[in-house]
């Protein structure tokens, strides 16, 4: 016997209620005088009307009646027993055919263990038994419709093949309880893998509906496997001696070992490092420089001479992309001649920066050619030709991205800022009697350029330029209100304007720690590095995108590991993204014209074969019914199948019985007697 | 205004039971001032100089021919008649729902038909009983004799259960002269028992008033559950539902109340019911139009 809703069994307290009113809440026993009682009619007092058997019956009755009450909101059910095969029922057998199934056994995998162990399944289905085959992955896929078939059946177990995806025990109990939902029919399934104890998600999320009976059928058994982990390799390598690649060995299940690691580039032996790994644990080795990277794309594998039986989790594909470095022209009147030097040092900050700084003077750039820079900076300005002004507009218009520092100079120079064209409205000086220095109050720390800079905690600005913001974004005001930072876009162009200038004689920004990621990350937005690009290097099951809305009609093209265009010519124009499938390189042109070379690993996840623990086997397939679980957690099912008979409609009629007699006995107990008794002598 | 001092409740505010009857009686013979009864069996006593608001039938006006003044005649009532009350002290006078006992307004109106019958010179006497004469003060029109009715009034306790033969056998011995004989009681009787009780005195010629004084909790009961009453007279305890004393008692108890009315009419005797929680002029009223029928 179970409750739906068994909650609503604290429900019983209320059964104090009758009790306290019939035991110990004593009725009073004070009379009340009056003249005569000559018109009255005789009854017995209420201490002896306690003892009656009315009173009794009705505490009884009314006890009962909360009891019922509250049993049927607790919707009790019994289980009854079916004989197994009395009924209509569908056999579900899941094969996994998950990364994991690819361990080898003998000389035989995994998946081809649980496809002689899914023909053995079928063989004992009695004729005409309506069965389905589904191969079990990190989506489910269903080889067969509902089939009474058995040569349909074979021939889709034979169908299922490897994947590279990980395994999902959550998603095979999702598609049974809709199957069960929607079909009305027990089921009985029967569940052949390797059962890895990675694929098992929360428990709620495998709740089997009452009517399904699951069977486990293990293949295969622990063993010890090592695997490349995790790999940390760049994306895009400008400078191939600073690169750093280092990757993770990990052993599972697996006693202390020596490996020897690999890194391989374009098919080609770059370098090969041993690696401790104790036991159950990780070791880790770094890789220096990149020197025979080519220009383009390149495939590199980080590989293990692991000699186990996965051989598959045994190398790790990433791909990098060497470019030069992207350049910055920095445009500079000499007035601030350590601005040059702060910010150069800011660029390169990092080992292989992607930015390359170029100084110029501003009546030579006049000249250049403006479209080779991926930003242009100008750093407080005190002049601008109007040459150079009309090819700033120019370039920003066609999409190249502007930074200035409007400083005192500008602000004295220009009556607005140049292609950002704000007006300019003074400055904002903090005098030694005033507020000694602004500090910023109010920042957008949502934006790309704000994410790093920690709100420019303890940055003092000692002089700043009044910008109007009309028709910019401000990113960042100062304590005085005024904007410090402001964006705009101007054609196909970005210019981001910093209302003081890059030196440290009016504020102290480049002296801080804020100042690094603040030029980093502004460069880096205005250059378009770094920002809305997708990792090269992705799992298996992962998804690629293809396209933005704004790219309707483009053709975008993806080349599987094989070289083949996996892509239809519909999927082509219209798809947003495109998910991996296996491991290997895809080459992908989006339908913006990007190109890329994305690698795809299996799911590591995978590498760890330990097996799901009985008692959660036995767990599991006690959602599913009420019998006495398996102890092993494999087995054959149960004899037979279990429906749960709710009792509540005959709660309810008893409910109601007892509600009737309670008022008749109460009715009766509250009238007064039939015989009138005179009470007064005549 | 003076009605305002008829009303139980506001005159047992008031200390000493002859204030109360003099309260009574002057307002309630202020209030009959347009009554055609009145006026019977008087004689000449005074004049009066007249006073702004006095009735202008009582002016003399021969006197106002002769001297061109205005007095008014008064009069003295004719003392011809005996009064006895006969006040019932059982214990269940003691009940009262509103405040006032039903034996606190037997006295009140006890005293008042003293006050009044010493008003009209008659001889009033007072007998106090339950199961005995407790307390006998024989009629007279002597000197006192009113403040001894009150006094014996005042000093009325509830006593035991009533019995009627007893107080109405000694009064037969002491009634002498033909008169009004006032009797005040819940009588918790069967009113067959009641007159035949009672009509012996009727048939000496005297004129037979009963006050059935009654509170009117025990005309109509209101209970809001099953409670366990008490016989105030015998101690009997009974459970009672409030289903019962709204419809069976009810019934039962008009049915009482007009046995006894037309028991009473048959027998030639006067019954009155009196509510306590109605104002006394009511009874007084009962109490003239008798006295106005004997003389």
């Amino acid at each position: 016997m179970g409750f739906l809703n068994p909650w609503f069994l604290g429900g019983l307290v209320a059964v104090g209620l009758p009790i306290w009113l019939h035991l110990l809440k004593r009725h009073k026993t004070d009379p009340t005088p009056f003249p005569s009682l000559m018109f009255f009619e005789h009854r017995e007092q209420s201490s002896v009307q306690h003892r009656r058997l009315d009173y009794i019956l009705l505490f009884i009755l009314r006890t009962l009646m909360l009891v019922l009450l509250a049993l049927l909101f607790a919707s009790p059910f019994i289980r009854k027993l079916t004989p197994k095969g009395a009924g209509k029922k569908l056999v579900v057998v899941a094969v996994d055919r998950s990364f994991s199934m690819r361990t080898k056994e003998g000389t035989s995998t995994r998946l081809d263990d649980a496809k002689a162990e899914a023909m053995n399944v079928l063989s004992k289905l009695p004729p005409g038994q309506p069965a389905q085959v589904v191969a079990l992955a990190d989506t489910l896929q269903a080889m067969t419709q509902q089939t009474s078939d058995p040569g349909e059946l074979r021939g889709a177990v034979m169908a299922i093949k490897e994947s590279d995806e990980r395994a999902s025990f959550g998603e095979l109990a999702r598609y049974l309880r809709t199957l069960s939902e929607s079909t009305k029919t027990p089921l009985d399934v029967h569940l052949i893998s390797d059962l890895q104890k990675s694929a098992m998600p929360a428990f709620t999320d495998v709740r089997l509906n009452q009517d399904t009976d699951i069977t486990f059928h293990q293949v295969g058994k622990v063993q010890p496997n090592w695997a490349v982990e995790t790999m940390i390799a760049p994306q895009h390598v400008y400078d191939p001696k600073r690169v750093h690649i280092s990757a993770t060995v990990t052993g599972f299940s697996a006693p202390a070992a020596t490996r020897t690691v690999t890194l391989l580039m374009n098919g080609k032996t770059i370098q090969s490092k041993t690696v401790n790994v104790p036991e159950n644990g990780r070791g880790s080795v770094e890789f220096a420089g990149l020197d025979q990277a080519s220009y383009g794309f390149n495939r590199c594998e980080i590989r293990i001479d692991s000699a186990d039986s996965l051989p598959a989790d045994d190398q790790y594909m990433f791909s990098v992309e060497r470019t030069d470095p992207k350049k910055v022209l920095f445009l500079d009147d000499g007035r601030h001649p350590e601005a040059q030097e702060f910010f150069r040092a800011a660029l390169n900050a990092t080992p292989d920066s992607a930015f390359q700084l170029e100084p110029l003077r501003p009546d030579v750039a006049a000249n250049s050619d403006l479209s080779k820079y991926a930003v242009v900076v100008l750093n407080d300005l005190g002049s601008l030709q109007s040459g150079l002004e009309a090819s700033l507009q120019k370039y920003v218009s066609n999409g190249g991205s502007l930074f200035e520092a409007i400083g005192p100079a500008s602000a004295v120079a220009f009556p607005r800022v140049p292609v950002l064209d704000e007006p300019i409205d003074g400055t904002s000086y903090a005098s030694r009697e005033g507020e000694r220095f602004f500090s910023v109050s109010d920042l957008d720390s949502g934006h790309d350029v704000m994410k790093s800079v920690e709100r420019f905690d303890g940055v003092k600005i000692y002089l700043a330029t009044n910008v109007g913001s009309t028709k910019s974004t401000v990113l960042a005001r100062m304590s005085n209100g005024k904007p410090l930072v402001l964006e705009r876009k101007v054609g196909e162009g970005k210019v981001l304007v910093f209302t003081s200038d890059f030196g440290a004689a009016n504020n102290d920004l480049p002296r801080h720690y804020a100042w690094v990621p603040f030029v980093q990350k502004s460069i880096a937005y205005l250059g378009g590095a770094g920002s809305g690009e997708q990792p090269a290097n992705l799992s298996v099951g992962e998804y690629v995108e293809l396209r933005t809305g704004s790219e309707k009609g483009a053709q975008a093209e993806v080349q599987d590991p094989d070289g083949q265009r996996v892509l239809s010519l519909q999927d082509a124009a219209q798809a947003r993204n495109f998910e991996l499938t296996r491991e290997g390189f895809y080459e992908v042109r989006t339908a913006g014209g990007k190109r890329s070379l994305i690698a795809a690993h299996a799911n590591r996840k995978e590498s760890d074969l330990a097996v799901i623990p009985p008692e959660t086997l036995d767990l599991w397939k006690a959602t599913g019914s009420s019998g006495p679980a398996n102890g092993s957690g494999q087995g054959t099912g149960g004899e037979g199948n279990t429906t749960p008979w709710p009792l509540s409609p005959y709660i309810l009629l008893l409910l109601l019985g007892v509600a009737l007699a309670e008022s008749v006995i109460a009715d009766r107990y509250l009238r007064p007697q039939a015989q009138p008794q005179e009470t007064k002598a005549a | 205004m003076l009605q305002r001092f008829l009303d139980p409740s506001v005159l047992a505010g008031i200390s000493g039971l002859d204030l109360v009857a003099k309260t009574v009686v002057d307002g309630f013979i202020s209030g009959l001032h347009r009554s055609p009864d009145f006026g019977f069996s008087q004689e000449f006593a005074e004049y009066r100089a007249y006073n702004p608001g006095d009735d202008l039938r009582h002016v003399d006006w021969n006197v106002f021919a002769r001297s061109e003044k205005m007095f008014l005649k008064r009069y003295r009532g004719e003392t011809n008649c005996q009064v006895s009350v006969l006040l019932d002290a059982s214990r269940s006078m003691k009940y009262g729902s509103r405040g006032m006992e039903k034996m606190e307004y037997a006295k009140f109106l006890a005293a008042s038909i003293c006050y009044l019958a010493h008003l009209q010179r008659d001889a009033a006497g007072l007998i106090v009983f339950d199961s005995e004469v407790r307390q006998f003060v024989p009629p007279s029109t002597r000197q006192g004799q009113i403040m001894r009715l009150l006094h014996g009034i005042d000093q009325a306790q509830t006593g035991a259960e009533t019995v009627l033969e007893k107080p109405f056998a000694h009064l037969v011995d002491y009634l002498r002269r033909r008169g009004v004989v006032v009797a005040i009681s819940d009588f918790w009787e069967q009113p067959e028992t009641v007159i035949k009780t009672v009509g012996p005195l009727r048939s000496r010629g005297n004129e037979l008033i009963l006050f059935h004084v009654l509170d009117p909790h025990e005309i109509q009961p209101k209970l809001r559950g099953s409670v366990l009453m008490e016989d105030l007279e015998t101690g009997v305890k009974m459970e009672v539902s409030p289903d019962y004393a709204h419809h069976d008692y009810k019934g039962k108890m008009t049915a009482h109340l007009e046995d006894m009315k037309s028991r009473a009419a048959g027998a030639n005797i006067d019954y009155f019911l009196v509510d306590t929680s109605r104002p006394l002029d009511e009874a007084l009223r009962q109490y003239l139009a008798i006295r106005a029928g004997r003389l």
